[in-house]
């Protein structure tokens, strides 16, 4: 397997804009939710990554 | 608590939408699932492994202002804390409204000890701890 590159992103550097698309739980819909959109809400972001659902943590 | 979670793997939305139906565990989820399939955002944050096309178990903090404040990686097979994610966000909320402070290894929560580093507490830590 070759190994990603870790964190091209320096920590403590300024993270650019980036959108995802989602599906909310709490509204039941798709969506789309994007770094900017969060900022202007004056919010942090927590990130968590993982391989595939369906599977075991 | 001020933070926007999204879980994110290459997965495919509707699948996130399978998913939170199907696993019970996964009932009371209010989280947003966000949806990579082409990478892009793994790829940003460092953690895609090109020939399984899948993110690697990673964990970022951004604060409000865009900045990357915390980064924990580890590889497939191995699961994260989530008191030690709580911690660390609660430790950085409350490192925003206290810069001048820092979070000792103990550091759990709010009303926790804290230090205030400056030239008095070199080589004085256990002291400053013990107070």
């Amino acid at each position: 397997m070759t190994s990603p590159d870790l964190n091209p992103l320096q920590l403590g550097g300024q993270v650019p804009n980036f959108e995802l698309s989602v599906y909310d739980p709490i509204k039941n819909d798709f969506g789309t939710i994007s770094l900017a959109e969060i900022k202007s809400q004056g919010k942090w972001t927590i990130l968590f990554f993982y391989p595939a659902d369906f599977t075991f943590v | 608590m001020g933070a926007v979670l999204i879980t994110v793997s290459t997965d495919t939305q509707f699948v996130h939408l399978a998913w939170k139906r199907h696993e019970k565990s996964l009932e009371n989820v209010q989280f947003l699932m966000g949806a990579d399939p082409s990478g892009k955002v793994s790829r940003l944050f460092g953690v895609y492994v090109e020939d399984a096309g899948l993110a690697l178990r990673g964990t970022f903090l951004i604060n409000p202002e865009g900045r990357l404040l915390n980064s924990e990686v580890s590889f497939f097979n191995m699961g994260r804390n989530i008191d030690e994610l709580m911690r660390k966000f609660k430790a950085n909320l409350y490192l925003a409204k206290k810069p001048a402070e820092a979070c000792p290894a103990q550091w759990k929560d709010e009303g926790d000890k804290t230090l205030t580093p400056g030239p008095s507490m070199v080589g004085k830590v256990h002291e400053a701890l013990a107070k």
